[in-house]
């Protein structure tokens, strides 16, 4: 604030207190008074003074002045009489209309142009599109409020008449302006400038336009990088457009040629190298990898190893010592323990229970729903004491989930590695053991 | 114009009778409508089943505003708040009144503990059932009811011990002024929001998450708390205007305080709907029986029109309107949409928890078991509103407002407080 002080003093402007040799004020500074009054420009040390400055001018009537400032001021939209920005409503409208064009979007693209079958779902469907749309008015909101901003501040503005004032380049880092602009009605050269004196300015200069009526438009190469850069960006439409609507016999345009031509062959080619005239090498008929020849028909089969073998009873007597088999077991005893049961019981649980239950009754999802919706169909009870399963030797029930049981049940030999189908089997029998078990197996329990 | 202001001359800051006319209020309701509700819930029959569900969704509600509120104090303190300084010391007195709420929710937590199992389907014998419920059995070493009961101490302890600590810290200021305490809350709050993160996200599990046990989410935690901190700030506002109506604040809350609480009310308005939709979508999306059923029984039947009225009245109707400034400006505005957020945080609870309420029973291997929530037809599965709903709450709430009425003594506002000056002068730009 002014103190009666520095009321007496003269006006502290640019030309008695230079800021540098060069600057030494409006007289014979190095932009020269040449040109029109602008209006002036007047600093003030503190925001709070520039908001009261503010004040005062609005209070005198004036409208063509501005604040200009390092950073926001609170309060200083109301000293200076400005009303509240209509931004938040273009941004309203950029963020609904992003919402509508992407849930239009995706109607015109999924349901409408070009529908395509995906595992059934729907064309069209809210839940899956709101992510979409989502985003979109996300996008036009930003863009809203940025573009709006600098539409709303007239804003690129590469020219003013204030940048040709040196002490206004500190309005970036610590100085407070006012600018008062001439064309206002209420503008007289003395007054105002008392006016900006009276609420404290440290400074106050005038400021002049260029003379030179070219600084006043737009710089000519920045509208010619504009044009140019325009037009270049339409080069990919242009290309596109045109290889849209013309034919021609040229081969494609390789971006990646050594992508595109790799030095191998690929599958289901001619090649003349080979007698079969294909690219592709089929395997040898009866070819067996190391270590898949599954030679043990009691671990793999469920048979004896005599020609036309019996279903075993039991259970193999070993792992095969294979790589197909995990090197903890390769080649060991096969035992009949609580592990083994473990692993049958959540192999069973994965691949059995859907039909057959986890009680192995045969009421899984699967019969559950089929009876839910009028069938009748259930799995076969796996412990049944008067079914077939209890009565079948392991190696039949072995040999059900590897090759399964037409037409009901396909096999599972592809799914489920041999010793864990011989797990499965373990476990199948606990579970029928479990529910017909007599009294005297519970007393050997004990 | 300044940027900082001191606290006005005539301003009345101390609470005086303000406290002690709120706990009279709150008793007074919460004897009324208990009462009440013991009757009404006896007379369903049901070993209080129904009256423990409505217990659950009403304590869920009181909850939800003294740990959001806490939520306030420890961003305050985390990233030097400068607005929230003149309203602190009243979200500090809604956070302490934490211990209270935990002791109201022994209401629902002492029977669980001591065998009703009628509330929590992993209470029931059934649940043990391995070939029945293979989805539970394996969660049980962490729901079993006497853990539990100890969990639920826990987070009352954890929760308690940050809110009286920032308070007492904070009234500690009002009598030296040594800004070295806003120093010291400052480094606290820190490692104090990650442990009200964790609590906050176990309690939502326990209480209200593990009434359908054999769902699956892992945003659950945060919509919880996005919800609740609507309440919260709706009732942050409602408590401040009934405070200035008594003559108290009147010069140093200003409508560029309501603002800011507005614009929190905004903020977990949309940011509710958005943890809320993420949840729905994966789970629409991903299509699996264990998540997809936790939708089934609220997008179905009856409680379609429930999902739709969150939808529309806690979400869609709120965010266009709050969206605007003059709404959060104008403070009866800024009211109406307070007192609705708090009835549809109600709602917001009363869908999520009350369609676990219908246990349905199979019969299985010739005996008839309890097959739990979310298991019988659509076409059975009913709203099944009753007064009850309300009298419970509203006892609750009688509860809540003992516990921030035993708090609301001595200064309202931290006077001493190093940025109560910027506080006060606080402009929107």
């Amino acid at each position: 604030m002014a103190t009666e002080d520095q009321k007496e003093t003269p006006v502290p402007d640019a030309s008695t207190e230079p800021r540098s040799p060069e600057d030494t004020g409006d007289a014979s500074g190095k932009h020269g008074t040449a040109g029109e009054l602008y209006g002036y420009l007047a600093e003030y040390d503190t925001p709070g003074e520039l908001t009261e400055a503010a004040r005062k001018i609005k209070d005198a009537g004036f409208t063509e002045f501005d604040c200009y400032s390092p950073f926001p001021v609170h309060g200083i939209d109301p000293a200076m009489g400005i009303k509240r920005t209509i931004l938040p409503l273009i941004v309203f409208g950029g963020g609904f209309a992003g919402a509508v064009g992407g849930m239009l979007l995706q109607w015109y693209c999924n349901a409408h142009a070009w529908t395509w079958n995906i595992s059934g779902k729907p064309t069209w469907s809210i839940p899956a599109n709101i992510p979409i749309a989502y985003e979109c008015g996300i996008l036009l909101s930003v863009f809203a409020s940025f573009f709006g901003m600098w539409a709303l501040n007239k804003l690129p503005q590469v020219w003013h008449p204030l940048f040709r004032s040196d002490r206004f380049s500190r309005v970036t880092d610590d100085g407070f302006f006012l600018g008062v602009e001439a064309k206002d009605k209420r503008f007289d050269a003395e007054k105002t400038k008392a006016i900006l004196h009276d609420a404290g300015a440290i400074a106050i200069e005038p400021v002049h336009f260029d003379p030179d009526p070219s600084k006043k438009v737009m710089p000519k190469w920045i509208m010619a990088l504009i044009v140019a850069s325009t037009a270049f960006a339409l080069i990919p439409f242009a290309i596109a457009a045109k290889a849209r609507n013309s034919h021609s016999s040229e081969p494609h345009y390789h971006i990646f040629p050594d992508m595109d031509f790799q030095p191998k062959f690929k599958a289901d080619t001619a090649n003349d190298n080979f007698a079969d005239g294909r690219s592709n090498r089929s395997e040898l008929v009866g070819a067996v990898a190391r270590g898949w020849l599954e030679e043990d028909t009691s671990f793999y089969d469920g048979l004896t190893a005599e020609a036309g073998g019996q279903w075993i009873d039991g259970f193999p007597a070993l792992y095969p010592d294979v790589p197909n088999i995990v090197p903890a077991l390769r080649g060991t005893a096969f035992a009949i323990d609580k592990k083994l049961l473990a692993r049958g019981q959540n192999r069973f649980n994965i691949y059995c229970t859907p039909c057959h239950g986890y009680d192995g009754r045969g009421m899984g999802m699967v019969p559950t729903r089929v009876q839910q919706s009028g069938g009748s169909w259930q799995a076969r009870n796996l412990v049944d004491r008067a079914g077939t399963v209890v009565q079948q030797p392991n190696g039949q029930l072995f040999n059900t989930i590897t090759n399964g049981f037409p037409p009901g049940m396909m096999g599972y030999g592809a799914q489920i590695p041999a010793a864990d189908r011989w797990a499965i089997v373990a476990y199948v029998r606990a579970l029928e053991r479990s529910q017909i078990a007599s009294a005297d197996d519970q007393k050997g329990s004990r | 114009m300044s940027l900082t202001k001191t606290l006005h001359p005539d301003e009345k800051f101390k609470a005086g009778k303000l406290g002690s006319n709120m706990v009279k209020a709150g008793v007074g309701l919460f004897v009324v409508m208990m009462v009440i509700s013991l009757i009404l819930g006896s007379m369903h029959g049901d070993s209080m089943k129904r009256f423990l569900y409505a217990y659950v969704i009403g304590w869920s509600w009181i909850a939800t505003i003294p740990i959001g509120m806490l939520w306030l104090v420890l961003l305050h303190h985390l990233c030097r708040g400068r607005w929230t300084t003149v309203v602190r010391r009243i979200c500090e007195v809604m956070a302490a009144a934490i211990p209270m709420v935990f002791v109201a929710g022994l209401g629902f937590a002492l029977p669980v503990v001591f065998g009703n199992k009628t509330l929590y389907y992993w209470t029931a014998d059934v649940a043990h059932n391995a070939l029945l419920n293979p989805t539970i059995v394996h969660k049980l070493s962490w729901l079993s009811p006497s853990f539990w009961f100890v969990r639920y101490l826990a987070y009352g302890a954890i929760y308690t011990a940050i809110s009286f600590y920032f308070w007492k810290k904070s009234k500690e200021q009002d009598e030296s002024g040594d800004p070295k305490i806003s120093d010291t809350l400052r480094r606290a709050s820190g490692p104090a929001m990650i442990l009200y993160a964790f609590t906050t996200v176990f309690l939502s599990f326990d209480v209200l998450m593990s009434l359908s046990p054999k769902w699956y989410s892992t945003i659950y935690g945060v919509t919880f708390w996005g919800s609740g901190n609507i309440g919260a700030f709706a009732a942050l506002a409602l408590i401040v205007l009934w405070i200035q109506r008594n003559g108290r604040l009147v010069h140093s809350v200003t409508e560029e305080h309501y603002h800011d609480i507005g614009k929190w009310m905004f903020t977990f308005t949309f940011f509710w709907a958005y943890t809320a939709f993420s949840q729905f979508m994966l789970q629409w999306y991903g299509n699996l029986p264990e998540e997809t059923v936790w939708y089934k029984y609220r997008l179905f039947g009856d409680w379609q029109w429930v999902s739709i009225a969150v939808l529309v009245g806690y979400w869609a109707f709120p965010f266009l309107f709050l969206m605007s400034r003059w709404t959060k400006r104008i403070v009866p505005a800024l009211v109406f949409f307070a007192v609705w957020q708090l009835v549809f945080h109600w709602l917001d609870l009363y869908w999520t928890a009350m369609p676990n309420y219908d246990w349905t029973t199979v019969s299985h291997g010739g005996q008839t078991l309890v097959e739990g929530p979310l298991a019988n037809q659509i076409a059975l599965h009913h709203v099944g509103f009753t007064p009850l709903d309300v009298t419970v709450w509203l006892a609750l709430v009688g509860f809540l407002l003992v516990g921030i009425g035993r708090g609301l003594t001595g200064n309202l506002i931290p006077v001493k407080d190093p940025t109560l000056g910027l506080s006060l002068a606080h402009e929107q730009l």
